[in-house]
C-alpha cells in the first residue's frame, strides 16, 4: 500500500541517503572503536591468562597492560615467593613495548617460565634463549616472514632466531631476561612476575599469604577472568568508550534533527492538509517518528554491515589488532542508532504537531 | 442552544451547522482583522448552500472556523449538534475527522501519493477500521475517476485532482463538506463537471455542502447562496423555507 512515511523518504532521495550514511557512520564509529577497546582488552585477558598462571605481581599502582608498567619489582623476590607454602613455580619478566613490532616484547627466563602451563611450545627450530637470541611465535613468524637462523632486530638491537613458538603464548616476542635487563638498563628489576600455585593448595590461603607478604605490591588473581578483569586497573576505558558511545548518538541524533526539521518546513503545507484532514498531533508527531526509525534502521544496518566489513579488513590486515563485536554489541549499535535518532526527531515532531493549520496551508 | 451544545452524535440534531454571534478577529501586529461579525448561519441536513462575496470579506475564515481549523474569538459553532467553540484543540480536530471534508482551491492532494494513496490516508487517518459504504471503487466511478488509482497528482488534470480531492472529502462519510472555491483554479468545462458532481453527492447522498465560489453559474449549483461582506452576512438566511425532499422531486 501507498505510504506517507516511505513516500516522503523516496521523494528526498539524496537527504535520505546522507542522512542514513551519517546514522551509519555514528554506528561505524560506535561498533569499530568500542570493539578495537573491547578486542584488546579481551586480547590482554586472553593472553595474560595463557600462561595458565595463578597470580601475577606488579609493582604496586601499575595498571593494565604491563607494557607501560616500570621494571621496579625487584628480582630477588622471585626466591621468597619460591619459599611461600602453596607456591609451585614463579617466573619473573621484564617487558618492553616494541614500538615498531608487535606489541609487546617479554625478557624471560625460559626455564623458569616453562614450569608454567602455557609454556613456549616449540614448533620450529631449538629452544634455546640465551645471549642475542629470539624465539617468536608462528603469528609473528607468519606476518613478518621469519624464519630460524634469520637475524632480526629487535628493541634496536639485533637477535637471532632460534625457534618459532606455539601461538598465544602471552606475547608474540621473547628475548632472555638477562639480555633485556641490560637493553633496558635495569639490573636487578623485573616488570612482572607471574606465579603458580601448587595444585593441592587453596588459592585463597596463597592469595592471602601474598597480599601479607606483598602489601605495597598489586596482586591479580589470574586464575580467573572476571577476577583479574575486576582487578586490572583501566583507567579511563569505561569513560572512554562512554565517550565513544555519546559521540556517535550525538552524531546520529544532529542529523536528524537537522534532516526532519528541514523536512516539516518543506512540508509545511503538507501538515496543514494533514490537519484539515483531522490528523491528530499524535498522527503527525508518530509519522515523523516513523520516518526518522525508518532512516535510523536503515542506517544502523548499513552501520553494522560495513562495521563487519571493517573488523575483517582489520583482523586480516593487521593481525594482532583485535576487534571484539558480538551479537550484543551489534544489537546495542542498532538500539542506540533508533534511539538518538527517535530522540532526534522529537522537536520537529513537536513543531510539526504545533503547526497552526490555516497558516500552513496557506504557506507556499 | 446550550441542550445541543451537549449533544454528542449528530444524526438526531436538526441541522448540520449552526453558529451564533459568530466572531473572528484577526490580531496581527497592533492592528485588529474583523473577519468575521456576527454571523448567524444554519445550514440544515443535506444542504447545499453557496457563500459569495468580494474578496477579503471573510469567506475562507468563515469556513476555518466551521470546520475547526480556527477558534472563534466569540460566539459558538454548533457542528452536527456539538459545540466546536467549546472544545480543545485535539477534540475540536476530532471533530473534524468525524465530520468535516474539506476541498481547497488548490486541490491539496499529497504530490508524493497517488490518487489511490491520497485516499487511502484519508482513511488511516479516520482510522479505526470501520468499513466504508463506499469504497474506494465505487466513488472514483462516482466522480469518473476510473482507472486513475495509480497515477500521481501531477499526472492528473486539474479537474481530475479536484475530483480526487473530493473523493477523499467524502470517503469517510462526513455529515459536511467544506468546500473553499473548488472550482477557482479549473476552466469552466472542469468546473462544470466538479460542480455537477458536488450535486450529485449533495442529491444521491444526501451530502451537507458549504461551497464558496466567485461565480454565480457555479452559487446556482446550490439549493441556497449566502451574501457576505466585511464579514457580515447579508442575506436573511431565516427567509428561506427550504426542504431537501421538495428539491430532489425537481
Ligand atoms: N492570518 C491572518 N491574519 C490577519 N488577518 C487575516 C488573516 N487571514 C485573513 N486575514 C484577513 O481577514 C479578512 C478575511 O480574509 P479571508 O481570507 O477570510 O477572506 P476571503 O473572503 O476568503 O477572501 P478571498 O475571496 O480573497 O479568498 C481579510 O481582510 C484578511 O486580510
Ligand atoms: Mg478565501
Amino acid at each position: 500500500m501507498e505510504n506517507l512515511v516511505t513516500a516522503n523518504i523516496r521523494s528526498r532521495p539524496t537527504r535520505a541517503f546522507i542522512s542514513i550514511l551519517a546514522v551509519a557512520l555514528g554506528v561505524i564509529l560506535m561498533l569499530v572503536v568500542g570493539g578495537i577497546v573491547s578486542g584488546t582488552l579481551d586480547d590482554y585477558l586472553g593472553r595474560t591468562m595463557a600462561l595458565g598462571s595463578d597470580f601475577i605481581l606488579q609493582p604496586g599502582g601499575s595498571s593494565i597492560l604491563y607494557a607501560f608498567s616500570d621494571a621496579s619489582l625487584n628480582q630477588k623476590l622471585t626466591g621468597v615467593i619460591e619459599e611461600l607454602p602453596g607456591v609451585a613455580a614463579v617466573t619473573p619478566v621484564l617487558s618492553k613495548f616494541h614500538a615498531k613490532g608487535f606489541g609487546l616484547v617479554f625478557g624471560i627466563d625460559m626455564e623458569s617460565y616453562n614450569r608454567f602451563p602455557g609454556r613456549l611450545e616449540i614448533l620450529e627450530g631449538t629452544a634455546s634463549l640465551t645471549g642475542d637470541e629470539v624465539i617468536v611465535d608462528q603469528a609473528y613468524a607468519d606476518a613478518q616472514k621469519v624464519k630460524p637462523g634469520m637475524t632480526i632486530n629487535v628493541l634496536n638491537h639485533d637477535f637471532k632466531v632460534t625457534a618459532i613458538c606455539r601461538p598465544g603464548a602471552v606475547v608474540r616476542v621473547f628475548i632472555p631476561l638477562e639480555t633485556m635487563k641490560v637493553l633496558n638498563g635495569t639490573p636487578d628489576k623485573v616488570t612482572i612476575m607471574f606465579i603458580k600455585a601448587d595444585p593441592k593448595a587453596d588459592l585463597d590461603t596463597v592469595y592471602a599469604t601474598l597480599r601479607d607478604k606483598f602489601p605495597g605490591n598489586s596482586i591479580l588473581r589470574a586464575s580467573d577472568p572476571n577476577l583479574l578483569l575486576a582487578e586490572t586497573r583501566l583507567p579511563g576505558l569505561a569513560e572512554f568508550r562512554m565517550l565513544v558511545v555519546f559521540v556517535s548518538m550525538l552524531l546520529s541524533f544532529m542529523v536528524i534533527l537537522l534532516a526532519m526539521y528541514t523536512t516539516i518546513f518543506e512540508r509545511t503545507r503538507e501538515i496543514g492538509i494533514l490537519k484539515s484532514l483531522g490528523a491528530s498531533q499524535r498522527f503527525i508527531v508518530g509519522m515523523i517518528i516513523q520516518e526518522s526509525v525508518m532512516i535510523c534502521s536503515l542506517g544502523a544496518i548499513l552501520g553494522i554491515a560495513i562495521s563487519e566489513v571493517i573488523r575483517i579488513v582489520i583482523i586480516t590486515r593487521f593481525p594482532t589488532l583485535q576487534v571484539s563485536m558480538t551479537v550484543g554489541d551489534l544489537l546495542r549499535g542498532l538500539i542506540l542508532g533508533l534511539v538518538a535518532g527517535t530522540l532526534g526527531a522529537l522537536y520537529p515532531a513537536y513543531k510539526a504537531a504545533k503547526m497552526d493549520p490555516v497558516k500552513a496551508l496557506s504557506y507556499e | 442552544m446550550g441542550a445541543m451544545g451537549e449533544m454528542k452524535d449528530g444524526a438526531s440534531a436538526a441541522n448540520a451547522i449552526e453558529t451564533v454571534d459568530l466572531e473572528m478577529t484577526y490580531r496581527s501586529g497592533r492592528v485588529d482583522v474583523p473577519a468575521v461579525q456576527g454571523v448567524n448561519l444554519t445550514v440544515r441536513h443535506g444542504e447545499f448552500i453557496a457563500i459569495m462575496g468580494p474578496s477579503g470579506c471573510g469567506k475562507s475564515t468563515l469556513l476555518h472556523l466551521l470546520g475547526g481549523l480556527l477558534q472563534p474569538t466569540a460566539g459558538s459553532i454548533l457542528i452536527d449538534g456539538t459545540d466546536i467553540s467549546k472544545l480543545s484543540d485535539a477534540e475540536r480536530t476530532a471533530v473534524r475527522r468525524r465530520k468535516i471534508g474539506y476541498v481547497f482551491q488548490r486541490f491539496n492532494l499529497f504530490p508524493t501519493l497517488t490518487a489511490k494513496g491520497n485516499i487511502e490516508l484519508a482513511k488511516k487517518i479516520h482510522g479505526n477500521g470501520v468499513s466504508n459504504p463506499n469504497g474506494v471503487g465505487s466513488i472514483f466511478e462516482m466522480l469518473g475517476l476510473k482507472g486513475k488509482f495509480n497515477f500521481r497528482p501531477s499526472e492528473l488534470s486539474g479537474g481530475e485532482q479536484q475530483r480526487v480531492a473530493i473523493a477523499r472529502a467524502v470517503i469517510n462519510r462526513p455529515a459536511i463538506i467544506l468546500a473553499d472555491e473548488p472550482t477557482g483554479s479549473l476552466d469552466s468545462r472542469n468546473s462544470r463537471t466538479v460542480l455537477r458532481m458536488l450535486r450529485d453527492l449533495n442529491k444521491k447522498l444526501g451530502q451537507t455542502i458549504v461551497m464558496i465560489t466567485h461565480d454565480s453559474e457555479a452559487a446556482s449549483t446550490a439549493n441556497r447562496v449566502v451574501e457576505m461582506k466585511d464579514g457580515r452576512i447579508l442575506t436573511p438566511t431565516c427567509g428561506y423555507s427550504y426542504e431537501p425532499e421538495l428539491e430532489r422531486v425537481n
